[in-house]
Formats: C-alpha cells, sequence, structure tokens
C-alpha cells in the first residue's frame, strides 16, 4: 500500500490522457450495461416473481389461441389454487398511438388477490370494482399520459372491433421492478361489447370471425396458488385436464412465461452480444495503448526504479495496477453512472410503450466493473512486462 | 501546405501506437455498421414488400394483418371487384390469406411465435421475386407448406422432408424452402389457405385480401368502393402505405443502433484524442522547426487534424471491411409490435457507408481538435528548446 501514492502520482502525471482513456471506458462500459440490462432484466424480474407462487395458462398454440373463459371456474376448483382471474390482452389505440402500454381485461374482484404485491387505495380499488367501465392503471402509466383518478380512458380496438371507453377509478403502486404501466379492466365490459358485435353481425356488421376473438375467449388465465410447492402439480393437472378438449392448454409459472418474451428475441441477443465483445476488445486496445504511450516516455525512470533496488516484480506490479485503476474508474463511472442515470431517469417512459420498466440489476453492474478490471490488468500486463524487462543500462541511457 | 506524405510517414513510424488505434476504432465502426446493417435490412424487407398497384385489405381500424380479420363472404366479393390484374395465364391477381401465429420451437430448444400463413395460388404473384430455392411448392389441401431459410435453419422440423408441429391438430409437413426477394414475407411458414382453415378451426374467416389492381385508375376506383362502402366496414390501404406503418417494428432497432453508434463514436473520439496527444507532444520540436521554416499555424492545425482524420479512416475503412462478409448474415428475433419471429438479412448498403462515414470524420476531428490546437498553440522559442 506505500506504493499507493506513487501510482496515483504516475497515473495522474499526464491527466488528459488518463483522463480520456477513463472517458474511452466509461462511456464503453455505460453502453455495455444498457445493452446487457436489456437483455437480462426480463429473466432479472422473471426471476423476482419466483415469491409469488403464480402460474400463466395459455392456449397451447400461442397467444393467437381461444381459452374458452368458462375454465375460469374450472381451474379454480383444481387443488392448491387460491383466485383465479381471465387475463386477456386487449392491445388497443390510445390517442391514435398503436398499443402504447399494456392493456388487460381482468376479473375485477380477484385481481389483486393475485397480483398482491402491489397497493391501491382501498377505496379508489372498491370504486373500481363497482364501476363496470373502470379501469385500474399504474402509477408510471399515470404520469406518463398525466392521467388522474376519474379521467376519461377511451381504448380504440385494433385487435377485437370493439371500443372501451373507460374511466380511471384506481391507480396501483409498487416496486421498480415490476410493471407500473398495466392498464386493467373488467373483464365482463369487453366481452359483453364483443357479444353485442358477434349478434350485430347477423344483420351485416363487422365481426370479428377468428375463433379466439370472439366473446367468451380469456386470452390467458392467470393463477395464484396456494404455496410454492403445489405449483407444479397445478400446471400438470390443467393441462391434463384440457389434453383432449378441443382447445389444448400450456401452462407454466410467471417466472417461465416472463422467460419466454426473453427467448423470442434469438439472434439479436447473440448479435448484441458480439458488440459487447468487439466493445471490449477494442477497449483494450485503447487503454493498452494508453499504457503502453505512459510507459515509453517513463523508461529512464523505470530505469532508475531498477537501479535503485526496485525488483522486477515490484515494477510489474506499479505498472499493472496503474492501469487497473485508470480502467477501474472508467468502469466505475459506466457502470455505476449507468445504473443510478437509469433509477433516476425512467427510461420506460421515452421508450414509446416498448419498455414498461428499464434499470440496471447489481449483479450486471458488478458483473461490468469485473470486466473493466479485466481490461486494465489485460491492458496493463504487455507494458508491464516489457518495462519489468527492460535493461537497466538502455534506460538510463536512452533519452526521451 | 504541409505535404500529406509528412503525416502518413510520421503514422508509418509510429506503426505500433497507429495500429492499435485503427485496430480499436475499427472494432468500433465495425459494430455499429453491422446493427445499421440489420435496420437496413428491415427497412428494406418493409420497402420492398409493397408493390405500388397493391393494395390491402384489412378490418376497419385494425392496423397489421396480424390483427385484421373478417369474414370470407366479405373477402369473396372483394376477389370479384372489377378492375384486378390478371397474369400471364390469365388468373386474376387477389388472394385470401389467413394468418395464425402458434409458438415453434427452435433447433436449440428455446420458442419463438410464428407466422403461418394460409396463402391462395395468387398469393406467390403478389410478393415481389417469389422463388422455390430447395425442394418444391406446396400442393394445396396436402397439409403441406414450404417455409423461408431462416426458418428451416433455426427450427426443429422445418427442414424438407421434416415436420413442423404446433399442436396435434396443427402440423404441417415442409416440402420447400422458398425465397422472396428479402420481403417480409421470407420471415413466414405459408401454408394452403384451406388447411390453415382446417386446422385453426377459422373456417369462414380470413386475416386479409392481397389485390393487385390492374392501372392506376383501377387502384383508385377499388380503394374508394371498399373504403366508401358502408357493407364492407373494411380498409383497403396500398400495400407501401401499410408497410410504412409497421415500419415501427424497426424504429426500436434504429434507434438502439442509433444510440450505440453515437456511444461508441464518444469512446473511438477519445482513444483517437490520446493518440493525437502522444503525437503532438512527441513531435514538439519538430512543430517548432516547421514553424521556424515559415508554415503558417493554420498548416500546421490542418496537417495535424489531416492525420487524425487519416488515422479515424483508416480505421473506419478496415471496420467496413469487416462487415463485408456479413452479407449474408441473417439474424431471427421478435417483433417489437406483435410478438412474431422475423428475420433480418444483413444488407451493406448507404445507411451502413453514412454511419461509418460520419463516425470516422466525427472521431477523426473532434478527436484531432485539441491535439491539433495544442500544436498550433506552442511557443516557436519553446518549442525549439524541447527536448
Amino acid at each position: 500500500m506505500k506504493f499507493f501514492t506513487y501510482i496515483i502520482r504516475n497515473a495522474r502525471r499526464n491527466p488528459v490522457r488518463s483522463l480520456l482513456t477513463i472517458a474511452s471506458t466509461g462511456i464503453c462500459m455505460f453502453l455495455m450495461m444498457i445493452l446487457i440490462s436489456f437483455f437480462t432484466l426480463r429473466n432479472d424480474v422473471a426471476a423476482s416473481l419466483r415469491i409469488y407462487n403464480r402460474i400463466v395458462v395459455m392456449n397451447a398454440n400461442g397467444f393467437a389461441g381461444m381459452l374458452p373463459v368458462g375454465r375460469v371456474r374450472e381451474i379454480a376448483q383444481v387443488e392448491g389454487v387460491k383466485h383465479v382471474t381471465p387475463f386477456q390482452w386487449f392491445g388497443g389505440k390510445f390517442h391514435d398511438q398503436v398499443m402504447p402500454f399494456a392493456q388487460f381485461s381482468v376479473d375485477a374482484d380477484n385481481i389483486f388477490n393475485i397480483l398482491d404485491e402491489f397497493t391501491v387505495p382501498p377505496a379508489q380499488l372498491a370504486d373500481f370494482k363497482a364501476n363496470k367501465d373502470g379501469a385500474v392503471i399504474g402509477r408510471r402509466l399515470a404520469s406518463d399520459w398525466n392521467l388522474k383518478v376519474g379521467d376519461p380512458l377511451p381504448l380504440k380496438g385494433d385487435l377485437y372491433p370493439a371500443d372501451m371507453n373507460l374511466t380511471v377509478r384506481a391507480i396501483y403502486d409498487g416496486e421498480v421492478n415490476r410493471n407500473l404501466r398495466m392498464c386493467l379492466f373488467h373483464y365482463d365490459y369487453l366481452d359483453e361489447a364483443l357479444k353485442r358485435v358477434t349478434m350485430s353481425s347477423a344483420s351485416g356488421g363487422s365481426l370479428a370471425t377468428s375463433s379466439s376473438r370472439v366473446s367468451g375467449n380469456a386470452g390467458m388465465i392467470f393463477i395464484k396458488c396456494a404455496n410454492a410447492e403445489v405449483m407444479t402439480g397445478a400446471c400438470k393437472k390443467i393441462d391434463e385436464m384440457y389434453r383432449n378438449s378441443e382447445y389444448p392448454t400450456r401452462t407454466q409459472t410467471e417466472e417461465a412465461f416472463g422467460k419466454m418474451f426473453g427467448e423470442m428475441m434469438g439472434d439479436l441477443k447473440n448479435a448484441i452480444y458480439g458488440v459487447g465483445v468487439a466493445v471490449v476488445v477494442s477497449l483494450l486496445f485503447v487503454t493498452g495503448n494508453a499504457m503502453a504511450m505512459a510507459m515509453r516516455e517513463r523508461t529512464s525512470e523505470v530505469a532508475v526504479l531498477k537501479a535503485i533496488g526496485f525488483n522486477k516484480g515490484l515494477v510489474l506490479f506499479l505498472v499493472l495496477t496503474e492501469a487497473i485503476l485508470v480502467a477501474g474508474l472508467g468502469g466505475v463511472i459506466g457502470t455505476l453512472g449507468c445504473k443510478f442515470f437509469c433509477d433516476v431517469v425512467d427510461i420506460g417512459r421515452y421508450s414509446g410503450g416498448f419498455l414498461a420498466l428499464f434499470y440496471v440489476p447489481w449483479n450486471i453492474a458488478l458483473f461490468g466493473l469485473a470486466v473493466s478490471l479485466f481490461i486494465g490488468f489485460a491492458s496493463g500486463f504487455l507494458p508491464a512486462i516489457f518495462a519489468a524487462n527492460s535493461s537497466v543500462v538502455d534506460g538510463l541511457r536512452k533519452v526521451v | 501546405m504541409i505535404p500529406i506524405k509528412y503525416n502518413v510517414r510520421n503514422l508509418m513510424v509510429r506503426w505500433k501506437t497507429t495500429a492499435m488505434t485503427i485496430l480499436g476504432t475499427a472494432l468500433l465502426v465495425g459494430s455499429s455498421c453491422i446493427l445499421f446493417g440489420l435496420v437496413d435490412g428491415l427497412e428494406h424487407s418493409l420497402k420492398v414488400s409493397g408493390d405500388p398497384l397493391d393494395l390491402i385489405m384489412l378490418r376497419k381500424g385494425s392496423t397489421s394483418e396480424t390483427t385484421g380479420g373478417f369474414e370470407a363472404s366479405k373477402a369473396d366479393e372483394i376477389l370479384n371487384l372489377k378492375g384486378i390484374a390478371r397474369d400471364a395465364s390469365g388468373v386474376s391477381l387477389a388472394a385470401k390469406e389467413l394468418l395464425n401465429i402458434a409458438i415453434g420451437e427452435r433447433i436449440n430448444g428455446t420458442h419463438n411465435n410464428l407466422i403461418i400463413r394460409g396463402v391462395q395460388p395468387a398469393s406467390r404473384e403478389l410478393r415481389p421475386d417469389f422463388k422455390i430455392v430447395v425442394g418444391r411448392d406446396l400442393v394445396e389441401g396436402r397439409g403441406e407448406c414450404i417455409v423461408s431459410k431462416t426458418i428451416a435453419r433455426l427450427y426443429k422440423g422445418a427442414q424438407v422432408g421434416g415436420l413442423l408441429y404446433f399442436g396435434d391438430k396443427e402440423q404441417y409437413r415442409v416440402v420447400g424452402i422458398f425465397t422472396a426477394g428479402g420481403s417480409a414475407a421470407e420471415s413466414e411458414v405459408w401454408a394452403d389457405l384451406k388447411d390453415v382453415e382446417k386446422n385453426t378451426g377459422r373456417d369462414g374467416s380470413v386475416s386479409c385480401v392481397q389485390v393487385r389492381a390492374a392501372s392506376q385508375a383501377d387502384f383508385d376506383s377499388i380503394q374508394k368502393t371498399i373504403n366508401d362502402d358502408t357493407q364492407f366496414r373494411l380498409a383497403a390501404i396500398p400495400e407501401a402505405t401499410y408497410f410504412e406503418n409497421q415500419k415501427r417494428s424497426s424504429l426500436f432497432l434504429k434507434l438502439a443502433g442509433t444510440m450505440i453508434a453515437v456511444l461508441l463514436t464518444f469512446g473511438a473520439m477519445f482513444a483517437a484524442a490520446n493518440t493525437m496527444f502522444a503525437a503532438v507532444k512527441s513531435r514538439t520540436r519538430e512543430i517548432g522547426t516547421m514553424r521556424a521554416l515559415g508554415f503558417s499555424q493554420r498548416d500546421i492545425l490542418i496537417s495535424f487534424l489531416g492525420e487524425s482524420v487519416l488515422l479515424c479512416a483508416l480505421g473506419g475503412a478496415l471496420g467496413l471491411l469487416f462487415t463485408l462478409p456479413l452479407t449474408a448474415l441473417s439474424i431471427e428475433t421478435s417483433n417489437f409490435s406483435s410478438f412474431a419471429s422475423v428475420s433480418i438479412t444483413f444488407r451493406f448498403g448507404w445507411m451502413v457507408a453514412a454511419v461509418a462515414l460520419i463516425m470516422t470524420f466525427a472521431m477523426g476531428i473532434f478527436g484531432g481538435m485539441f491535439p491539433a490546437i495544442r500544436a498550433v498553440r506552442l511557443e516557436v522559442i519553446a518549442a525549439l528548446r524541447e527536448l
């Protein structure tokens, strides 16, 4: 540790160079945090959902398939199931924007027994339950669109040939790693609207014809189980029940369901990770170059150090530590800076509905930090070896 | 003016530093180029998909084929409208199509939603450059399908002779692989309309009707008939407009690409600045000599800026070179607005070249600016005295 001052002084000797190297590393690490978080966030969120013991039923064929709403009652009878709600994606337009946020029609009496980590003021919740056209929205969604309780929230049907003229009755809140940008409304309200179009079609009106878009479709069924032990059994039981029906199901934990979306990214994930690797290699060149330049300027100084008795190992240590210090400092600024930036600035707000939430998980930030330390080590390695093995006589003789 | 040879030689003398800087910037430029090549590929696929005389009919109010959907009886009326183009053998160029989105399993065990499009014979003519490249085209009513190259490469059972299995009731025998001029169709599985109707239990409904008008006048009149008729309650959208609207799906990639490119440019800018600062510092005496010989401050500034741009241009060119072998690269991911599989083929077009050019100059000029200004500001006497 007694050399620490010396190392710091060395690093500050050419402040412009050190600052540029730090800035270069910092910016690249900042970018890397965003990229990696984007792809791992879903899994991070999904994993944190494990404790809530929830499972999701969908048509085995995918989102487009039918899941008769009558099954909600049947599934409620399955052992270990505590609460059940239909969970139907509406995907309507708001202010002529296509899919600006997630909208689900749900069983108003049950939904917050299932999503029990959210908090809703009891008076608002009662108001929501009592009003057929009521909607409950997340706190962030409310602030995005400047919506207050009592405001109208008209959604135009895109997937469904029905418009929902909702009124905000309640606003829910929750932890930062929860989706606070959902709009939930009464299943019955949508279903009755769909029944009307189905009936009026006889007289030449429009009709949602694909089987999944008529009334009576639950979309998905969202379930809260009594405890973690019964989850696997319940999933199996439910799939078993409908195996030979017209609409077989795929039932999985909420965690697996969330991860499925991550899987969809497919090759894009690899392409972006490829970019990440290229950036790291590039940083190796950049910081390595800076370190090599620094050492070239100090050739005679290193020779003096060795002449007065510093051994090889110590010189190696001095140079490596300096390199790690500079790259590490850039890493700290880039990774932690990115983490706090994303905590303070709500990225989701500016993503036009692509991201409901965004943050940099701690494990990713620490990983980034480790990468930057590695960059420091690897980039300082060659210059350090050269300095440690340089000839004292040549070094002393050299005029810079 | 100081000859450019001076800068070239300088870069060559300090070749180690030069090489490191070039490689560093090359990797950063190359990474950004790859992303923009993918954005370009995605946008290209949307652009070539729409022929100016093609119309696509959707239910009024829906914004895409996957959310549209109406009765087949209306679709049949559309097929009989006047003014629809015919191909050489006299077949009318109009097709009913039915889309299903089902979960497919990739060979590596992960899943994604695949679009299965039930088509009619005319659907092929309505896509640019439709070709069967492996195997044969599907025969109607036999539960067969054809797939795009990327899907054949990545999905379980999607190879010719394989069985694409989506459920006990929905499975198709793969008989061929098709290309469609890089258009959006290359992300889909195509099966016979009747088979898809039967398998999904959606008899009597279609997702959209695709039509090619015989002439501009017919195009206008068909559009007018459909849009104005209260019976239809459909919207006839020019296909080019339709795909223009779908660009939302590429917006995300484009934004991400831009962000990455901008940040990486800054990263590379600092690296270039570092190298140039060192170059100026080690040449202090040289700069003094040149000033003493009578070169003006402007000459020095231009020379050092030029050297910086040259350095970065070499990096940029190398970065572009990295991306050349990628023209065959095709990635499969999820469309962020319909959650369905989309294949993107890397395209080495003007967008990639522009990104490389802009990045290179931004790095070269801004990275070289401060070192060059430092060089200019040197006092001649002090510079000459410097060791």
